[in-house]
């Protein structure tokens, strides 16, 4: 099986596929044994059986095709601890011939639906700014209204609106559309929220005789409560379509000079306030739709002054960005509330300029929540994305689970470092447990407010240090257990079990089963995750210095010769990841602001192999008269005058015509039918185009430019600058277009390797 | 010797002639004593003279009184130019004089000459010459000025009424929320509105405040609720405070809703304090009215109360405390709200402890008033519509926005104290936010020097906004000759306006001292005039007789009335609030009004057999009622009924053998035992003698309505019913023993002994 043959049945991709028996073997591999899990990875005829999974009485390891099973006795030895385990009484008819499913090798991946029910529905509550453009609004409103048909009819949803101030929407009242207010400038805590919801108990008794049928000082029904504010769609769809029509801008007057006041910050914390004041089992999403900074109260990420500008990663590297500091504890602690009582937070921009993502990021990347930039509410980007999200299955489920736990079991070799992604550590401090920290470290476990077939993370491994039963040709066994709530409101259990070889540390296996797609991936992530907190050209070093060690490891060279410089094919295409990875919009922050590289590292963070291949190295389509359609170079050479380029960055999907069919096109051609060839040419890119953002979530930029356009900047900055101001000519016969630029080339950029691997080597 | 002979009181004052004297020789010189008057119509010369009467001087003013049914209405003057002394600005009145052959005029108050302005003999757009003399400033004592621009120091002020209205638990269940909703929304034509100006808000409360978006876009209002009480702050800055024309679709759709909308509450709390100033917050830009309906004690935040009452202490030196505010929140809270042009009138509805002594003090110092529903209960139709009614009346009536009044008056006398419902602005400047139909001020003067001319002026002014939002000048101008004689000034003495300035003080005296120092200090006074008088004009007449003028000869029944009132009388059966409310009401009711509180008017029914006329039109609008009888027990005949009305409650009183057709035709009741006692609407029956009856209760209550904004309830007493009852309705015959307190009989002797030959 190809390594996408077994993502494909698993989810799950390792940068490599056979482990050496040393540890020292295993440093000296450089790249860390990681996997690229998608625990929810959706596969063609999956079902999930109904009933209880059969788990190790020690270490809490399920029963999976790689148990040794003693039929005789009905046993089976936990590969992960190697306990003994008495199968329960209903496995009493099985034999070698009659094998429960889950010990069978096409259930490496196995779902269990649990009988135990979540008990609760879901609840979806919208946060929406207010200080919008009127259009702006209303095509958000529109998609609000929208999106309540699309959520399942039980889920509870709520609305809380802000501007200058919060306003929480009262769904249960029948009167008129009402809400309790909140300044905007005040830093609320849960209990004064829950306070001035009246949801704090103790209502003292009236002094009045009572009528019969009524219990005073207790919660009714529908009429008090928290029920008050969120309801489920099916009894509140009319009121609360009716609020959100009636939705006015913030009425509050702005100066010329100033921005308007949004409170973004207390707005969110009013929303956990008013969560926290009941248990929500069955999930809850904390819908928020900013369009532009918070500028007023706790949270604040910029002054309401227009001469105050926003936040520069110049700014941030000299320190002078005078709110951040201040802005990221507060939503940090926000965020901590959240991942504590289980809550996702999705931020959706709608705003040409910065909304401080950067701030608020730990909200959703900690909850495994949605980050989204458009430039408004009024555009596809937004509003297919958001549609996006209310997928349904075959059965109609929402394709979006809630209190997910992912949890590793290795077998006694091989312990976990930790886990990159969007969660948190559940502080599950097992055997497991690695010395060596990645990513979130320290525990087997990890808590993903919400999950979706989409989310990936990347965990990592080490060899362990000291090992007795280190027999090569035997299997090491990775167990991932994700627990998590399913959108038909029952529990489900998703069980992927990974079993690989161990190799003589010398053995040439061990270089063959490298995944160079899945390892430079799972580098993208730990260099993403560095750049967070390490200066970026710090980051770029260690890039470096970990290619050229993996290179003087497993390239053949002969010392100081450049020209013998080689690597075997399932290597040679790494180093070309790497120089697009320390090109990319996740490393380089020039030209980037802050929001940007936030929302880039975010949707790198949780998507899988392939998608973060093309995020890290976009792919360029070339579609000509002469050609055809052929995948090319991403490389200034394939900027030609009669080509059409179709480039997928993954967040950008841009046409680029080359200048004579740009010119054919504005003379009409394609309208004339004896060219229909041509205008076949320019319908083709569409589509292939149009069938990218069919699948995408969230949707990608769609541009159309020519060549020389303002627009072909996206397209100028990706491709790698063989063919620069510098150097025209030098490859200049295949044609190109000369890049404006002193990036090093990609060609430069291996030279350096391969003198620097051989050099020392 | 005998009863006092109480159609005095409908008597006019026997005043000097003084029409002759002034410029026009109009009857109506002076302005009419229902809006101004004097407790002496001959103002001594002397300090000396003054001081020998012992009688209190002092001018009793209901600037803005509503006008009754045969009243003249006031006459507007739209000059180019409003016509002043340029040097004590007083207004040119009946009472200058020309000098200079007509070219210039001589104030009546300081003696400046001023030029005599063109147009009061040319009128420049007819081109035709006018006779000066028949200029209405020049003939009337009230007169109203349409203030040009300097009159103005922002555009005059639109009409706002915005209501703080109680939704607490027990507020709803009283249906008080309901009625109110009700009566709101049938007054929305009513409320003053001429200029399309009018702007109303609204703010509902309980442990938290809601606010009601009325946008004129909005097709349902919105509601929005702080329940941030640390800072309370306004939810929207637009359309809390609507165009009443604009936006009145959403008006009429949030009033319709608002009884319903609290139907489930449990709130038992009230930030009352909070709303008040969420309330300022809303309307102190603009100025206007908030009217307040509350029925739960203020218990949460700032303006919070606790029950102090101890009935232990009620009818002791001690229940002088419960008569002062608890605390300074509502008086403060008022002060804040004057300069803002900001009145308060306040409807309290708790059915236990209101501190209403407290709570009082928001509406006293913006020139507002209380209305207070003890006990209100919706259920009852009666509380209902007397609620409604008084509500619907308040919102209707006209209304003079961001007030000032000042009272000038000729050299040698001096104002020494201010008594009634106002805030002082500066020494002589009275401020009030609203001037209210309903409230009468009094100025007490002093005689300062000797006074050098033979007349005396007051002239009153009340610089407001109309209704209509014109900025207008009232003036009212009174002149009182100057006498040397002390036989002319008691000759000339106003017991109405005595009485009237006597309980204001009372009323002072108890709030800041006792109710028993209140009583001494009236008995104190009273003995004073008639000891003056006796040693003064009879000194070796017969002890038997209690020596007073003709005009005074009501003044001790006033007086014993008066301690006998709910507000003063010695006992320890009535509630501080019920004393602070009649407090509250006896310092603002006019002189009028309040000498039928202390002497309640009483009739005997059975007279419609007797005389044709009685309930039916009279003379200018009037409704011909039975002669006037003595407030004694002795006028009660068992086989009669009786109708007693004291300004705030009507009484029928039911005697044991009432005559049955009587019964039946008033009441729709076969026999005397089937009449249920207590409140009652009376039923309409096809009979002369129940429209005759019902004419006289109607115009009863459209007299209070006009004078008092208040509805008198009737309530029947049976004469061997409800026994409290009973005692209510007796405690009215003032003449009579009742309790501890002396009859007519004994009180007169009594002074007759204790005053000093
Ligand atoms: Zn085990
Ligand atoms: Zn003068």
């Amino acid at each position: 099986m190809s390594f996408e043959e077994i993502e494909d049945a698993n989810g799950v991709r390792l940068s490599w596929n056979a482990w050496p028996t040393s540890r020292i073997e295993a440093t000296r591999m450089v790249v860390p044994i990681g996997a690229m899990y998608t625990p929810l990875k959706e596969r063609e005829g999956f079902q999930a059986f109904r009933c209880e999974p059969v788990t190790c009485k020690t270490c809490r390891g399920i029963l999976n095709p790689c148990c040794q099973i003693d039929y005789n006795s009905k046993l089976w030895i936990c590969p992960f601890c190697l306990q003994r385990n008495q199968f329960p009484p209903h496995y009493a008819e099985i034999s070698p011939s009659q094998r429960p499913p889950e010990v069978l090798t096409e259930y490496m991946t196995i779902e269990y639906a649990l009988p135990k029910p979540v008990g609760a529905p879901p609840v979806f509550l919208y946060v929406v700014d207010t200080c919008l453009e009127a259009d702006d609004l209303e095509a958000l409103r529109e998609s609000l209204v929208v999106s309540l048909n699309l959520l399942p009819k039980t889920a509870l949803v709520g609305l809380i609106t802000f501007g200058t101030m919060v306003q929480v929407h009262e769904l249960g009242f029948s009167e008129c559309p009402k809400s309790y207010v909140f300044r905007g400038n005040k830093d609320y805590n849960s209990k004064q929220v829950q306070q001035m919801l009246g949801l704090a108990g103790g209502v003292a008794k009236p002094q009045q005789p009572v009528r019969p049928g009524q219990i005073p000082g207790q919660p009714q029904g529908a009429g008090s409560g928290v029920g008050r504010f969120l309801q489920p769609v099916a009894e509140c769809e009319f009121t609360l379509t009716n609020i959100l029509e009636q939705l006015q801008r913030d009425p509050w007057p702005v100066a010329n000079d100033r921005r308007p006041l949004r409170c973004t910050g207390t707005a969110l914390s009013v929303a956990l306030g008013l969560l926290e004041s009941a248990y929500f089992n069955g999930g809850t999403r904390i819908m928020t739709f900013a369009g532009g900074p918070c500028t007023e109260g706790p949270g604040l990420v910029l002054g309401h002054e227009l001469r105050e500008k926003p936040r520069s990663h110049h700014d941030l590297e000299r320190d002078v960005a005078k709110h951040w500091k201040k802005a990221t504890k507060f939503y940090e602690s926000l965020a901590k509330r959240c991942t504590e009582k289980g809550f996702v937070v999705d931020i959706f921009a709608g705003c040409l300029d910065q909304i401080g993502l950067m701030e608020m990021k730990s909200m959703a990347n900690m909850t495994n929540g949605n980050l989204l930039i458009a430039d408004s509410f009024n555009t596809s980007v937004f509003k297919q994305s958001f549609n996006r999200l209310f997928v349904t299955d075959a059965e109609g489920f929402l394709k979006m689970g809630f209190g997910a736990t992912l949890e590793v079991q290795t077998s006694r070799e091989l312990k976990v470092c930790g886990l990159i992604g969007p969660a948190v550590s559940a502080n599950k401090k097992t055997a497991c447990v690695g010395e060596t920290e990645i990513g979130i470290s320290g525990t087997s476990a990890w808590k993903f407010g919400s999950i979706t077939p989409r989310t990936s993370c990347a965990i990592y491994f080490e060899v362990a240090p000291q090992v007795q039963s280190f027999q090569p040709g035997t299997f090491g066994v990775i167990q991932f257990v994700t627990l998590y709530q399913h959108s038909s409101g029952f529990y489900r259990l998703r069980v992927t079990t990974v079993p690989r070889i161990w190799a003589e540390p010398s053995s040439p296996t061990i270089a063959a089963s490298f995944d160079q797609e899945a390892a430079a991936v799972l580098m993208a992530r730990i260099a993403a995750f560095k750049s967070e907190v390490d200066d970026g050209p710090d980051v770029l070093r260690w890039l470096d210095r970990m290619l050229i060690r993996l290179c003087q490891r497993f390239a053949s060279f002969t010392k100081e010769d450049m020209n013998s410089f080689q690597l075997a094919p399932n290597f040679s295409i790494y180093p070309q990841f790497m120089f697009h990875l320390r090109r990319s919009q996740f490393l380089q922050v020039v030209n980037t602001s802050p929001d940007e590289t936030t929302y880039y590292r975010h949707i790198l963070n949780r998507e899988d192999v392939n998608n973060s291949l093309i995020m890290i190295q976009p792919t360029l389509m070339s579609y000509s008269m002469e050609t055809g359609v052929k995948p090319v170079l991403l490389d200034s050479v394939s900027m030609n005058n009669n080509v059409i380029l179709l480039l997928d960055t993954y967040f950008h999907v841009l046409i680029w015509h080359g200048e004579t069919v740009a010119a054919w096109r504005k003379a009409k051609y394609h309208e004339n039918p004896t060219y229909f060839a041509f205008r076949d040419l320019l319908e083709m890119p569409k589509a292939d185009a149009r069938a990218l953002l069919e699948e995408r979530f969230p949707i990608p930029r769609y541009i159309e430019t020519d060549q020389g356009g303002s627009q072909a900047r996206f397209l100028l900055s990706k491709v790698n600058p063989s063919t620069t101001h510098q150097n025209a000519g030098e490859y200049g016969a295949g044609g190109g277009q000369a890049i404006p630029t002193d990036d090093v080339s990609l060609q430069v950029f291996m030279e350096h390797l391969k003198r620097l691997t051989v050099a020392s080597g | 010797q005998g009863s006092p002979q109480m159609d005095a009181l409908s008597r006019p004052t026997d005043l000097l002639k003084v029409d002759a004297q002034s410029i026009a020789q109009s009857p109506l010189a002076n302005s009419s004593p229902v809006y101004q008057r004097c407790t002496i119509n001959a103002i001594p010369q002397t300090p000396a003279l003054m001081n020998k009467s012992r009688i209190p001087f002092g001018l009793l003013i209901t600037p803005y009184r509503q006008l009754l049914a045969g009243d003249d209405p006031v006459p507007v003057i739209n000059a180019p130019q409003v016509v002043r002394c340029r040097r004590c600005r007083t207004y040119i009145n009946p009472w200058i004089t020309f000098v200079d052959q007509g070219a210039r005029w001589k104030c009546n108050l300081c003696f400046l000459t001023n030029d005599v302005p063109a147009f009061f003999d040319w009128d420049a757009n007819q081109r035709t010459r006018l006779d000066r003399m028949k200029r209405p400033e020049l003939n009337y004592g009230v007169v109203e000025f349409v203030a040009p621009q300097e009159y103005m120091v922002r555009p005059p002020q639109p009409v706002v009424m915005l209501f703080v209205i109680d939704v607490t638990y027990s507020a709803v269940q009283s249906g008080m929320v309901a009625v109110a909703a009700k009566a709101i929304r049938d007054s929305l034509d009513a409320i003053p509105n001429t200029d399309s100006r009018t702007k109303i808000g609204f703010i509902t409360v309980d442990s938290s405040l809601h606010f009601y978006n009325l946008g004129a876009a909005l097709t349902a209002p919105k509601m929005m609720v702080v329940g941030d009480l640390e800072d309370s702050f306004l939810p929207t800055p637009y359309d809390l405070l609507v165009s009443l024309v604009e936006s009145r679709a959403v008006i009429d759709a949030f009033l319709e809703r608002l009884p319903t909308m609290f139907a489930h509450t449990h709130e038992t709390q009230l930030c009352f304090g909070k709303a008040l100033k969420a309330a300022q917050k809303m309307i102190g830009p603009i100025g206007g009215k908030i009217i307040v309906l509350q029925h739960t004690l203020p218990n949460l935040d700032e303006g919070a109360l606790k029950p102090r009452e101890d009935t232990k202490v009620l009818g002791t030196p001690k229940e002088a405390a419960l008569l002062q505010p608890a605390i300074d929140y509502y008086k403060n809270f008022a002060v804040d709200c004057s300069p803002m042009q900001v009145s308060l009138d306040v409807f309290l509805f708790n059915p236990q402890y209101a501190d209403l002594a407290t709570v009082s003090g928001c509406a006293k110092f913006t020139g507002g008033a209380v209305y207070y529903y003890p006990r209100f209960s919706a259920a009852r139709a009666e509380d209902a519509i007397k609620f409604a009614t008084e509500l619907g009346h308040l919102l209707a009536r006209p209304l003079g926005l961001e007030a000032v009044l000042r009272v000038r008056t000729t050299k040698g006398i001096k104002a020494k104290a201010f008594h009634g419902n106002f805030f002082m602005r500066s020494t002589d400047l009275l401020s009030l936010p609203n001037v209210s139909p309903d409230n009468s001020y009094a100025i007490e003067y002093e005689v300062v020097d000797t006074i050098a001319t033979n007349m005396v002026c007051f002239q009153t002014s009340l610089l407001h906004t109309s209704s209509n939002g014109e900025r207008r000048i009232r003036v009212l101008t009174l002149a009182i000759p100057v006498t040397t004689s002390l036989s002319e000034v008691f000759s000339t003495a106003d017991q109405i306006a005595l009485s009237a300035l006597l309980a204001k003080k009372a009323v002072e005296r108890a709030l800041t001292s006792k109710i028993e120092d209140a009583r001494e200090a009236v008995m104190y006074k009273l003995n004073e005039i008639i000891a003056v008088y006796r040693s003064a004009f009879a000194p070796n007449g017969p002890s038997s007789q209690l020596l007073l003028p003709e005009n005074l000869k009501l003044l001790p029944v006033l007086m014993l009335a008066l301690i006998k009132n709910l507000a003063f009388r010695q006992t320890n059966t009535i509630p501080s609030d019920l004393r602070s409310y009649m407090l509250s009401l006896l310092y603002a009711f006019s002189p009028e009004l309040t000498v039928v509180n202390l002497y309640p008017r009483f009739w005997n029914v059975d007279m419609l057999y007797a005389d044709e006329h009685i309930g039916h039109p009279g003379e200018n609008g009037s409704i011909v009622f039975p002669p006037l009888l003595n407030l004694s027990s002795e006028k009660l005949d068992r086989k009669g009924m009786y109708l007693l009305e004291n300004g705030l409650e009507m009484f029928l009183w039911v005697g044991k053998e009432a005559n049955p057709e009587l019964v039946s035709t008033l009441l729709g009741r076969p026999s005397v035992d089937a009449v249920p006692p207590g409140k009652t609407t009376l039923p309409t029956i096809d009979h002369p003698l129940n429209g005759r009856f019902r004419n006289l209760v109607d115009k009863i209550r459209e007299e209070r309505l006009l004078t008092g904004t208040r509805y008198p309830q009737l309530y029947v007493v049976r004469e061997d019913g409800d026994p409290a009852l009973r005692m209510w309705f007796l405690s009215h015959l003032v003449e009579d023993r009742f309790e501890q307190q002396l009859s007519y009989m004994q009180f007169v002797s009594g002074l007759r002994e204790s005053v000093p030959k």
